[in-house]
């Protein structure tokens, strides 16, 4: 069933499925050929390029079908919570609970870029007064507004305060459609007063990703993350509200048990991710493509829906990955410049682009980097999750962000840095220059671009950005 | 033997034939930009072949750049506008660490090393502003095209602030502006002094000397000194800047 890594369009895959179910090809009940997706409306499949490995194959098949599990799920009496804006604290919570599934509205984003605009959800987010001038996660509002991409919540719940300012205003339009929301606060992150108690939050130790494991890494200093103990307090206490919300939407009590599971469960998934990382970032072919890694690493938010699948899908991912390295397989060639990518794209289409023009990822921060974290084990439950929600990258200054990213840069052997940002999005209007500007000052070349969820007609002008960049790394190899 | 640069840029396609024994230009030229932009190309370069007397045997290799580079067939290779325009001012201005080029549909800034290798560079990528396009919508509203708009800069006793982002915005700025009856010099030099801070903006906060201006804009008067004066520093242009980029692609057709 293994063949050399290589990336198949649509068409191919639907193919070597042929093949690979002939011979026996064991797969979940959620698994099958791609491209049935495309065949439901998810157009832009039909544009994109995949890992042929059926660790892929199952890794799509369970992203493209979380709209099935959702409503199976509410079919099947489970209670169903919309996680907004948070990227990776409430639904470790929300999971927490056996009779509730945990999934993030905000994800909705990526529909008009899979369905081509067919979807039509940024027209009716436009008709509801939210146009272009925001993140397209406005597409969320119009899923909303049509009740057709996810069953409604039986309880929502999304943070303000240190957010983006579109996300609230969109959140805010979504109440006013008639979908209540239990509001949460999360403040700015701030460094500790020298009177006041510092408290350490998870990501901040000297780094070593793999840990536990064979791992050639160097250890790379990580800039220090604390918080004033009010903070931590605070956010605690913010956190027990939605403890009790979702106690009342269960009929039972969250026990701290209960949810230091789900903390060991969600870890268990995060262990996982940050190998797969390592593993593919590091190597010296890529063993993964940086499309279906990025798509990995959005998995870690909530589970894509199951929590369980979701890690045996990472593990599967993973065995791939380890394999092709030891049998010194991968994708792109050796010389590939090796790009650090900050922001996922609104438009899939270009990690493959990136691909195309001579780089490969090695190295990536997509907003959520704390949900890359393992979330602290040796303490009180909700004192880790506050914790841990306080390390969140876009409630801290971008100077932080830009800490973990220069680090992250030197930990996996990153060449250059291409800051990709969100037509509209409020968090990466100022966050792309100062972690620019961070990295310059360092000396690595830096490029930014503007992707919009369907990007073709801007191909060429990204392509040019992302060649010149590539040209820039292989230039200064030469000297 | 001939090395052939050719930048495929949004505006025109510009050709540049180097000796490669004496890496110097044989001949060069440039023809507006159109849909068949290959058979444009190609047109050029028999028309620059035949001029000078040269067989198209004797070319070595063809390098293409800029925006349609892809679509020229006759290339050996393509290489970015980015990569082509440090190739080129190092050969014309050796001692340059910072390139600030002005073309039709971008600009860019590019930061050399001490030897001429490119380490940076960031270009615009929003919309016209900042850009060639916004000058030339401009001069079509001020009806003196792009030569008489920089001499019209040179005439004004105050610049205007021209404040809108976007081009589109800016012509419906410079219409009201004239119904207030703004000068038209007043307008011309608000709207250099306008590309000038969008470009300079790009640099942030470094800027190493000397600079070098190049691209098609670098010909319209006034705008070298606009750039100038936004950046503090001087500002030189090199000859020809319209052909660095088919230099630069020329240059590096010869290895």
């Amino acid at each position: 069933m293994n063949e050399p890594p290589r990336q198949l369009t649509l068409a191919q895959w639907d193919e070597r499925h042929a093949r690979l179910a002939a011979a026996g090809l064991r797969e979940p009940a959620y698994g099958g050929r791609l491209g049935r997706h495309f065949e439901d409306g998810d157009r832009r499949l039909s544009r994109l390029k995949f890992d042929n490995s059926p660790a892929a194959l199952r890794l799509w098949n369970f992203l493209l079908s979380e709209e099935e599990r959702l409503f199976a799920a509410r079919d099947a009496g489970k209670k169903i919570v919309g996680t907004m804006k948070d990227l990776g604290t409430v639904p470790v919570m929300a999971w927490s609970l056996p009779e509730v599934v945990a999934f993030y509205p905000d994800g909705a984003w990526w529909i008009p870029c899979v369905m081509e605009l067919d979807d039509r959800l940024l027209a009716v987010a436009d008709s509801l007064g939210v146009n272009e001038s925001f993140c397209p996660v406005r597409a969320m509002l119009g899923a909303f507004a049509t009740k057709t991409k996810f069953p409604t919540p039986d309880l929502l719940i999304s943070s303000v305060g240190a957010t983006c300012d579109d996300f609230s205003a969109i959140a805010q339009r979504v109440e006013g459609l008639g979908h209540p929301i239990l509001w949460w606060e999360i403040p700015h992150r701030r460094e500790p007063e020298l009177d006041e108690e510092a408290v350490d939050l998870p990501g901040n130790a000297d780094l070593l990703i793999g840990s536990g494991e064979k791992s050639p890494l160097r250890r790379v200093a990580f800039p220090r993350l604390r918080a004033p103990r009010s903070q931590v307090e605070f956010v605690h206490g913010e956190l027990e509200r939605i403890r009790a919300a979702l106690e009342d939407l269960a009929g039972r009590k969250l026990t701290d048990a209960m949810l230091a599971d789900g903390i060991a469960i969600a870890n268990e998934n995060r262990r996982a991710l940050a190998e797969l990382r390592r593993v593919v970032f590091t190597a010296p072919l890529a063993p993964l493509p940086s499309l279906e890694l990025l798509i990995a690493e959005m998995l870690i938010i909530h589970f894509c829906s199951d929590r369980a699948e979701c890690l045996e899908v990472l593990k599967e991912l993973l065995a791939e990955a380890r394999r092709r390295v030891e049998n010194r397989e991968g994708h792109f060639s050796l010389d590939a410049a090796r790009v650090f990518w900050v922001n996922p794209v609104a438009d899939l289409r270009v990690m493959n682009l990136l691909e195309a023009c001579g780089g490969r990822v090695c190295g990536t921060d997509y907003l959520f980097s704390h949900a890359l974290d393992e979330i602290p084990e040796a303490l009180p439950p909700m004192e880790s999750l506050a914790r841990s929600a306080l390390a969140d990258p876009m409630a801290g200054p971008a100077r932080d962000r830009a800490g973990r990213i220069l680090a992250e840069m030197a930990l996996f052997g990153a060449e250059a840095i291409v800051v990709s940002r969100i037509p509209g999005a409020s968090h990466c209007a100022t966050e792309g220059e100062v972690i620019a500007r961070e990295a310059r000052r360092r000396g690595w070349p830096v490029i930014e671009i503007e992707v919009p969820p369907v990007s073709d007609a801007l191909s060429p002008q990204i392509a040019g950005r992302l060649e010149a960049l590539v040209e820039t790394v292989k230039a200064r190899r030469s000297r | 033997m001939i090395a052939v640069g050719i930048d495929a840029g949004s505006r025109a396609i510009k050709i540049v034939l180097l000796d490669g024994e004496s890496r110097e230009v044989v001949a060069a030229g440039q023809v507006d930009q159109g849909i068949e932009q290959e058979r444009l190309a190609m047109d050029l370069l028999e028309r620059l072949l035949a001029e000078a007397g040269l067989a198209r045997e004797s070319i070595k290799s063809v390098i293409a750049t800029g925006y349609g580079r892809n679509l020229i067939g006759v290339a050996d290779r393509t290489v970015t506008e980015i990569t082509c325009h440090a190739r080129g001012v190092r050969h014309q201005a050796p001692h340059a660490r910072t390139i600030i080029e002005i073309g039709g549909q971008d600009s860019k800034l590019i930061r050399l090393d001490a030897r001429g290798a490119v380490q940076d560079f960031a270009m615009n990528d929003r919309c016209a502003a900042g850009t060639g396009r916004f000058l030339e919508v401009v001069a079509g509203r001020l009806g003196d095209g792009l030569n008489g708009l920089g001499k019209l800069a040179a005439r004004a006793g105050e610049a205007a602030t021209i404040s809108s982002m976007c081009v589109v915005f800016a012509e419906t700025e410079i219409i009201g502006l004239l119904a207030a009856g703004t000068p038209p010099e007043s307008i011309a030099a608000g709207v250099q002094a306008t590309i000038a801070s969008r470009v300079c903006a790009m640099a942030g906060r470094r800027v190493d000397e000397p600079v070098v201006f190049t691209g098609g804009v670098a010909l319209i008067p006034g705008m070298r000194e606009a750039l100038s004066t936004r950046l503090a520093r001087p500002v030189e242009t090199v000859p020809d800047p319209r052909m660095t980029g088919a230099l630069g692609a020329a240059l590096i057709a010869m290895k």
